[in-house]
């Protein structure tokens, strides 16, 4: 098997210890020493109470992380006889840990974790990370149940947000995948996930693990993977989403580069599905499918709109060699306009960026440098968003996100020439 | 009188058709080296196309920035460019021996030199074009970086690398070729020390603040710049 070329001996050496399980609940970790007791515990919890009769196992695949996360974990799977109320587990609920590598990668923390679950026969697994702070047995059979009893291959999660969380998600990521690939996914960029052994095993096979942008976001890929492979996707709604202090994420400018260039790789790997496909569906969703507060304080913005102003101008000729002339002539009017007027139109911004889309599959330029030159034009959008939605309220944001996603869908037919005339 | 005349005319004659008869074959000779080495660069040029063509040289131009350029001069893309050189480097260098078979006197030593010079002027091409393509490269990288991370004058810095890279290439490709060995090597270290000293005087002492300021918000602002913008995720 591919696996057996790369898995540790000692790890394989446990997992045939393990034997063959139903459920498997995969915790990559690095230097999470200080949560990660709560996260095997809800993981454990969940196991129990509701995964009675099954085989489950829990892996912790960790990046060579330098506190004591490993001990902990192997610390904890020494506590025997706690009390536990209601139904327990008729089985022993087993746990591996692994160390993938010396330094932390999503990517091949996903590998070891799907090679093990390919080799283990696992029927359903979940991936939980330990810096989210709000994990609870309920998000765990959340993510396990719709694949176990429902038939599904993917679940992702959905969050309650408050309203100035998560703004690339809501006007980059959920619209224009939304719009490409047809499924109404809210969250494919997340930390925690659920997907089946069938998934799984036609993951392994596929040579891509070694690729940046599946090394840096493979939730995505493995999702974009099912969508394409005609597999059944759904989400599951798990409440707000509470991270750690060491957990609280990728700056903008990483967080571009990682999100934005997955989601354009996995444009340029799929384009076969994607181009024919119609406009987009809503998939099995259980529980509201989104959820506003209005308790988010507004972040202060002036200093946003000068780093939009001043990329525009400092990378002229970059932007020049990605976007159309018209495009690039509005973008570089609206960053002359005032300040407290400024407006970058919905209409605008999915042109702009679907012309970037087609630049990078035409390779106007290194791609990860065209994927870093959005990163001022985002600044650009987000301010605008910030001055138009500072008073407003969650169903006012709620329903432009939903005029941008139709904007998305509407302008499709536009990236599709753009992608297909020759360069 | 006329006898002489006559004389003369005819040793004349006879040397013009006895150098005829030594050069035509010599001629012949080159002409048979100079078909033969078209023949060969155009195969070269062939193979070389084709294997540039699979690795993709094109697509690295691209995104390096160099066919850009390229555009700007009306110059082929890298894989014909490249190709094209190989074919002349190669044909040229079959012209050489076959001239060198007609045996002139004197030409057969500027010859000899020039034939050594060659293979040097090829690699100092290859340099040069390397040069271009890192510069592009991580001038590029850098303007970006700093954009996104809004320092100031990011083009000064873009360019400084860019100046910094083509210094570099300009002189070894020279060096390579042979030209003013000592004055390249003089100029170079001369070029380059100025503009670090100058960076250095211009950092620390006249742009002290400026120093103070980078320097703290390398350390410190940053983290604080990553929380005032909102979450991305």
């Amino acid at each position: 098997m591919a696996e057996e070329s790369f898995l540790a001996d000692d790890f394989l050496r446990q997992l045939m210890s393990v034997g063959e399980v139903d459920v498997l609940v995969g915790i990559p970790s690095y230097n999470n020493a200080s949560t990660l007791e709560q996260t095997l515990e809800s993981a454990e919890e969940s196991l129990r109470q509701n995964f009675v009769r099954e085989r489950a196992v829990i892996l912790n695949v960790d990046g060579g992380s330098t506190d004591e996360t490993r001990q902990v974990f192997e610390q904890s799977g020494e506590r025997k006889g706690g009390i536990h109320k209601g139904l327990t587990s008729l089985r022993t609920i087993h746990r591996v840990s692994c160390l993938y590598d010396k330094s932390p990668s999503q990517g091949l923390a996903l590998h070891s974790i799907v090679a093990a679950a390919d080799l283990l026969r696992a029927r359903a697994c979940a991936i939980i990370s330990p810096a989210t702070s709000s994990v609870t047995p309920s998000w765990v059979a959340n993510l396990l149940r719709p694949v176990y009893r429902e038939g599904l291959d993917f679940v992702a999660p959905l969050y309650a947000r408050s309203q100035f969380q998560g703004l690339l998600a809501r006007d980059l990521l959920y619209p224009m995948s939304r719009a490409i690939f047809g499924q109404r996914i809210r969250e494919l960029y997340s930390e925690e996930w659920g997907f089946s052994g069938r998934l799984a095993s036609q993951c392994l096979e596929k040579d891509v693990w070694h690729e940046e942008a599946v090394r840096a976001r493979p939730e995505a890929w493995m999702a974009i993977t099912a969508i394409s492979g005609g597999l059944k996707c759904g989400q599951y709604f798990l409440g707000s989403r509470g991270v750690s202090p060491a957990g609280t994420g990728p700056d903008i400018v990483e967080a571009i580069r990682q999100t934005v260039g997955n989601l354009f790789w996995c444009m340029e790997t799929n384009q076969a599905y994607w181009l024919s496909r119609p406009n987009s569906q809503p998939v099995t969703t259980f529980g509201p499918d989104h959820e506003l507060s209005p308790d988010g304080l507004p972040p202060s913005h002036e200093k946003i709109f000068e780093l939009f102003r001043s990329g525009v101008s400092e990378l002229e000729p970059i932007l020049g060699s990605i976007l159309s002339q018209d495009t690039h002539a509005q973008i570089k009017a609206i960053a002359l306009s005032d300040r407290t007027k400024f407006h970058f139109a919905a209409e605008l911004w999915v042109k702009t960026l679907y012309e970037f889309a087609a630049s990078y599959h035409h390779t106007v330029l290194n791609r990860d440098h065209l994927v870093q030159a959005l990163v001022p034009l985002y600044r650009g959008r987000l301010y605008s968003f910030l001055l138009e939605h500072t008073n407003s309220s969650a169903e006012t944001m709620e329903a432009q996100s939903e005029i941008l996603c139709q904007e998305f869908e509407r302008q499709k037919p536009y990236l599709i020439d753009r992608w297909t005339a020759k360069s | 009188m006329k006898e002489v005349i006559i004389q003369g005319l005819e040793q004349a004659y006879s040397n013009l058709v006895h150098m005829f008869a030594e050069f035509l074959p010599r001629l012949l000779v080159m002409l048979v080296i100079v078909l033969i080495g078209l023949l060969v660069a155009y195969v070269l040029k062939t193979i070389l196309r084709a294997v540039l063509h699979v690795t993709r040289l094109d697509r690295l131009s691209e995104e390096a920035g160099a066919s850009r350029f390229l555009r700007m001069a009306a110059l082929p893309s890298m894989t014909e460019l490249l190709s094209r050189s190989l074919f002349w480097v190669t044909w040229s260098g079959f012209i050489l021996i076959g001239i060198s078979v007609l045996g002139v006197a004197g030409l057969q030593e500027q010859i000899s030199r020039l034939f050594l010079l060659l293979p040097a002027i090829f690699v100092a091409i290859l340099i040069l074009f390397l040069g271009l393509v890192t510069a592009n490269f991580l001038s590029r990288a850098a303007l970006l970086a700093a954009v996104n991370a809004g320092y100031p004058s990011p083009k000064l810095l873009s360019w400084s690398i860019r100046f910094v890279i083509w210094a570099l290439a300009v002189s070894m490709a020279l060096e390579q070729v042979g030209v003013a060995r000592q004055t390249v090597i003089a100029a170079f270290s001369i070029i380059f020390g100025a503009f670090m000293f100058g960076l250095a005087i211009a950092f620390g002492l006249g742009g002290r603040e400026l120093a103070r300021e980078f320097l703290e918000r390398s350390l410190t602002e940053k983290k604080r710049e990553k929380h005032e913008e909102p979450q991305p995720l």
